[in-house]
């Protein structure tokens, strides 16, 4: 059996959480790119939009439609999703983001690494090509990086970003107390401190006019308050 | 002995702050112990004695070591608040935890239901 026939054969263990804020205008056709993609299980959860984000995802039959009644953080909704994945029997557990900024094309890239078992995470990354990403983004990223290398032990050249795929066993072990955006850096945490297998693989991102317009992107004042959580949870 | 503004207007604030926690403890209104109002009695009675009496402050200052009455009242009272600073901190950030775990409980029951 050819790989593409071996993949199709396993879209069945794989599920695609998409933490999702306020994003009604794209997230139905973030929803119908993933399904275009060939993955059919999809959680979405609803952070506690004050649009009507929840009712628009639940509007597309076969998908799983969550909602948090409060805002919590795009960490927060991200392991509600993953916790969901594992009740449902997940195997193999894809997060992406809401703003349609992800390509669900770069699914598999992500998936294959886990499906030949040679490792527990992969993690997406912008910086091995990050053609059409703006010049501060990169600077914010690389300062990211430098900070979560020093604060948790792991340096990875994106390690804000929330594409990535964990194998069954990887989103068993880690456990994050972290909300908001300081979740993408503790799960780099966990991968050191349960010496998990991990792979950096390049996406592709667009950024278009919506995307950069959303007010909650970690933009320099969000980069400061997750600095000072990710500090906090360490002192505390 | 001769009275200046600052120790009238310290004795004033005092009196009111003392004055209001007493009376909120004998109404009863919830959330007002006895702990809390000796607390406020303890502080603001012994800032209203500082005030008075800022000698006193010699007999803390010689009780720590530290040079300077007044360094072992601010250095004292820093401490004090940083304490109950990072306490508040992590009592926040232990209800914030607690909050996103019943959301999270809450929404994964849709999930349990089917």
């Amino acid at each position: 059996m050819d790989f593409i026939n071996f993949m199709d054969s396993q879209k069945q263990k794989i599920f695609i959480v998409i933490p999702a804020f306020n994003e009604s205008v794209v997230i139905k056709d973030v929803i119908a790119e993933v399904n275009s993609a060939g993955y059919e299980n999809i959680i979405v959860v609803d952070d506690g939009s004050s649009d009507n984000t929840f009712q628009k995802a639940s509007e597309i039959q076969k998908i799983i439609a969550l909602r948090h009644k409060i805002n919590r953080g795009k960490g927060a909704a991200t392991k509600t999703g993953i916790e969901a994945a594992k009740l449902l029997g997940a195997e193999i557990i894809v997060t992406m983001d809401g703003d349609g900024q992800h390509d669900p094309g770069d699914i598999s890239k992500l998936v294959e690494p886990i499906l030949e078992g040679k490792c527990d995470v992969v993690l997406g990354t912008r910086l091995k090509d990050p053609a059409g990403m703006p010049w501060y983004k990169i600077a914010q990223n690389k300062f990211g990086n430098l900070v979560t290398w020093y604060l948790f032990g792991l340096y990875v050249t994106d390690s804000q970003s929330g594409f990535r795929a964990y194998s069954r066993h990887a989103a068993e072990v880690v456990n994050t107390r972290g909300d908001r955006y300081e979740y993408d850096s503790e799960v780099l945490r966990e991968i050191y401190i349960y010496k998990l297998k991990f792979k950096e693989v390049p996406i592709k991102v667009r950024y278009t006019e919506y995307s950069m317009g959303k007010l909650q992107k970690q933009g320099l004042v969000n980069g400061i308050k997750t600095f000072y959580r990710m500090v906090w949870k360490i002192i505390n | 002995m001769v009275i200046h503004l600052y120790q009238i207007i310290v004795i004033a604030i005092s009196v009111v702050m003392i004055y209001g926690g007493t009376k909120n403890f004998i109404r009863g209104k919830s959330g007002q112990t006895l702990t809390k109002l000796m607390i406020r009695v303890f502080v603001w009675g012994g800032m209203s004695v500082i005030a008075l009496f800022p000698e006193i402050t010699n007999l803390l200052a010689n009780l720590v070591g530290l040079q300077g009455n007044i360094n072992a009242v601010i250095l004292t009272g820093f401490l004090l608040i940083f304490l109950m600073i990072f306490k508040l901190l992590s009592a926040i950030e232990r209800l914030e935890q607690n909050i996103s775990e019943l959301t999270r409980k809450e929404s994964l029951e849709e999930i349990k239901k089917k």
